[in-house]
């Protein structure tokens, strides 16, 4: 498996376009060269690892951020019928402070852009995003003046949900996309032991994986019944 | 408040205003045009205009409400046969509730002399519609309080809706943000009361300043007001709106007839094909097509289900803001219902885009109606429950009677349209009113309130729920058989079965379908009553398949500059009951 390499970052010079830091592609798992110093502490540290990663993962606390209709699809994830307790992540934070994931759930708009950055840099690491639908991920059908064409443009992304909006459904195989991705991650224990950075794992793209299931479809079902 | 019925084709009254108009400023004064619109559109001159909105606000029976206020870039306008010389016309559509018309006034600018009086001493409610025309047009209102920027950033360069501003993203430079630029756009952001003649302190009183938003759990989306406290209390406001502008007018300039459909469905994106109704009933006034009843029907049953579906979102957040942590899970447990109706009937959830010129995009599926009277029977047990849980839970009384109360007198100065005006005790919807779509056919009652307060924006609305299922279940008792598009030639996309006849009428389908249909030059208008309030329409067509100058009036656009007004001594709790209970949507403010 291939990483990405991001360092905590320094005070950056005024010039510096977002998203900040450096991005480094690394082809070797960092924990392998622990392995390699010692065959012991490389193993603990694998084990300790994965037990962070899966409370990490398992309990992620999302900031109550919303721009336009696929928050309405965000919001409705959230309530009965579709439950997203039983994911780990009903702690809806109205504070970024608090938050341990933003899912930039509608347009992203020029006027709205600085904004959405403050409220990124005060969530605190370990911190991610989502994008969720076309707006955010493209611009999707908004190709006009007032309109980021992708929240990419400015903020590190970690999961893209299709959709316009995407469907509650979608948005919560999303969120366990993000919490597969968390599990591979490795981040530093402490700020003694290990490499100092963030390690994110490239994850395979889920239209190639599924491009040969979905294909098989060839035959849909006709609108005329219900 | 008695109201007269409406006619489109009632001239006696509108020869009244005319004759009123002419007897005061002569007849030279006065140019009529004949449009699609329904209602009489008047050029007047600059010199007249603020005498003229005056005659027509304090006449007999008088044009309360200015309900709206736009501009037009005419200046690549090719067929304006008869019309003044203009580059660009600014026009103000009035509103009567008690002669149940509408009246239109134009005025025509030159391009070395973009200026106009303000019209705010007349209509409260022009000044954020004076904004938006600086904004998008640069044309100056002299005289206004505060002209600036209303939905473009305050760092922005030109007006959008001009006809040589680019109006794709992918015409300008990529997006970026720097370090530095983020510091200059947060300093732009940065409110600044002296700006809005407010005093930062009064005698021993020191006030704060509390910025409520463009991210705020209670404001329902990207928007933003500033409050001037005095502890508790709010000396006055200022809202912020812009932050969702999606240049849906802009749009509309690129996007054929046909294919804007799907951008109506996002403007007020809890109403669905709510949104699809006013826009494709105008452009059907336009192209002439009469639809079939069996059309009409499914489309009334359709928008009274997202009615429904709306204002169960309402009533949960609305509560949920007051402080009530379940109702939002009861209400959207009813919602995932109707949307396994909706999306049974047209495959999608939030934004069908159904609506068709000349019908809807298919008929309905075998075993729509056991689907549909499941939800019928299912509601009304429901909307009984939150009335017993919530309305006369004495908490939610305590907090919203007599809040954020005002008058008929107060909304229509406003624009107030809707629930909110009807909360007011003001008798006027336009299913009523206006009958459009065979809405006079239906057995149904508009609720009203008394108070005009938080407390019956809430139970009006709950009522207006009752309502639409007896719409709907009349819907599915008298569902008219036939087809579900009109036999037209500019009915799109064409029917299907046609087109595999002969060369003709591929070539007819396939010109339809990519260019869209090509429209005659004029001018409709159609106003509906939809979720929140009146929308409308306003389309200019060219001649083109594309629209000329696409307007969406929303409702949600004017209960928003109405804040202040209302809050004004009120207590912070107060502001945020009142914006529950306004529903609002800030697709449907800044569109």
């Amino acid at each position: 498996m291939t990483y990405t390499l991001t360092r905590a970052e320094e005070a950056a010079p005024a010039d510096e376009r977002y998203p900040l830091g450096e991005r480094q592609r690394v082809e070797e798992d960092p924990m392998k060269q622990q392995i390699h110093r010692n065959v012991f502490t490389g193993k603990l540290e694998e084990v300790l690892n994965s037990a962070v990663n899966w409370g990490r993962k398992n309990s992620l606390w999302p900031y109550n951020f919303g721009l336009s209709c696929c928050y309405v699809e965000m919001t409705t994830a959230f309530t009965a019928p579709h439950d997203i307790a039983r994911f780990g992540s009903e702690v809806i934070r109205a504070s970024p402070r608090q938050a341990d994931f933003m899912v930039i759930a509608g347009t992203c708009f020029i006027k709205m852009a600085p904004v959405i950055q403050q409220l990124y840099d005060q969530m605190l690491e370990p911190k991610w995003v989502i994008s969720m639908g076309s707006c955010a991920n493209s611009g999707g059908m908004y190709d006009i003046y007032s309109v980021v064409q992708g929240v990419d443009k400015f903020l590190p992304v970690d999961v893209y949900v299709p959709g316009c909006p995407p469907r509650p459904e979608a948005f919560l195989q999303g969120l366990q996309l993000l919490q597969d991705s968390i599990q591979e991650e490795r981040r530093p224990l402490s700020w003694v032991v290990g490499d100092q950075g963030v390690y994110r794992a490239d994850m395979p793209s889920q239209r190639e994986k599924n491009r040969d299931r979905r294909i098989q479809a060839t035959e849909l079902r006709t609108p005329d019944s219900i | 408040m008695s109201v007269a019925t409406f006619s489109p084709d009632s001239t006696i009254a509108d020869d009244s205003i005319v004759d009123a108009l002419k007897q005061r400023f002569g007849d030279q004064a006065v140019l009529e045009q004949s449009t699609l619109t329904g209602m009489l559109v008047l050029w007047v001159s600059r010199e007249i205009l603020t005498e003229a909105l005056s005659l027509l606000r304090d006449m007999p029976e008088p044009f309360e409400m200015l309900y709206d206020l736009s501009a037009i870039d005419e200046r690549l306008r090719a067929n304006r046969h008869g019309l003044p010389d203009s580059a660009f016309t600014v026009f103000y559509q009035l509103m009567s509730i008690r002669r149940n018309r509408d009246v239109m006034l134009k005025v025509a600018l030159h391009e070395d002399d973009l200026t106009l009086p303000t019209s705010v001493s007349l209509y409260p409610n022009a000044n954020w519609y004076e904004r938006e025309v600086w904004d998008m047009f640069g044309i100056d209102f002299r005289g206004h309080p505060h002209l600036a920027r209303l939905l473009m950033p305050p760092t922005w360069n030109g007006h959008p809706l001009r006809k040589d501003h680019g109006a794709r993203a992918t015409e300008f430079d990529p997006y970026t943000l720097t370090v530095e630029g983020q510091d200059i756009e947060q300093e732009a952001l940065r409110f600044k009361p002296e700006d809005w003649g407010m005093q930062r302190e009064q005698g021993d009183t020191e006030f704060m300043f509390l910025n409520l938003g463009p991210n705020h759990p209670s404001a329902h989306g990207a928007f933003r007001i500033v409050l001037q406290l005095d502890g508790e209390e709010i000396i006055d406001c200022v809202p912020d709106i812009g932050y969702h502008h999606r240049g849906a007018e802009k749009m509309g300039e690129r996007q054929s007839w046909h294919s804007y459909i799907p951008y109506t469905d996002r403007v007020d994106y809890t109403g669905g094909v709510m949104n699809n109704f006013p826009y494709i009933l105008a452009v059907e006034k336009l192209a002439g097509i009469q639809v079939t009843e069996r059309a009409q029907t499914i489309r009334i049953m359709m928008a009274e289900l997202f009615r429904i579906s709306s204002h169960l979102l309402f009533l949960g957040t609305y509560l949920q803001d007051l402080g009530a942590m379940s109702p939002v899970f009861y209400t959207f447990t009813d919602r995932q219902k109707a949307y396994e109706v909706i999306e049974a009937i047209t495959g999608f959830r939030m934004h069908p885009a159904w609506f068709r010129i000349g019908g809807v995009a298919q008929d309905l599926p075998r075993g729509w109606d056991r689907l549909m009277q499941g939800f019928v029977d299912w509601m009304p047990a429901r909307l009984r429950e939150y009335e017993r849980s919530m309305m006369e839970n004495a908490i939610v009384r305590e907090r919203t009677r007599h809040i954020a109360a005002y008058t008929t007198r107060e909304a229509l100065a406003w624009g107030v349209t809707g629930p909110n005006l009807r909360a007011t005790g003001c008798d006027f919807d336009l299913r009523k009113q206006r009958p459009y779509s065979g809405y006079e056919q239906f057995d149904f009652e508009v609720p009203l309130g008394g108070n005009g307060d938080a407390f019956d924006r809430g139970q009006l609305r709950i009522e207006e729920m009752r309502q639409s299922l007896r719409i709907i279940q009349q819907c599915i008792d008298h569902m008219p058989a036939g087809d579900y598009k009109a036999d037209h030639p500019l009915t799109t996309p064409p029917p299907r079965e046609r087109m595999l006849q002969h060369i003709e009428t591929l070539i007819t389908h396939f010109l339809q379908v990519s260019w869209g249909p090509v429209l005659k030059p004029n001018e409709s208008q159609q106003m509906i009553e939809a979720t929140k309030g009146i929308n409308s329409y306003y389309l200019t067509s060219d001649g083109n398949t594309m629209s000329y100058r696409t307007r969406i009036r929303t409702p949600s656009f004017p209960h928003l500059q109405q804040i202040p007004s209302v809050m004004r001594g009120g207590f912070v709790p107060d502001l945020i009951a009142h914006l529950g209970s306004i529903d609002f949507v800030m697709a449907d403010v800044d569109r």
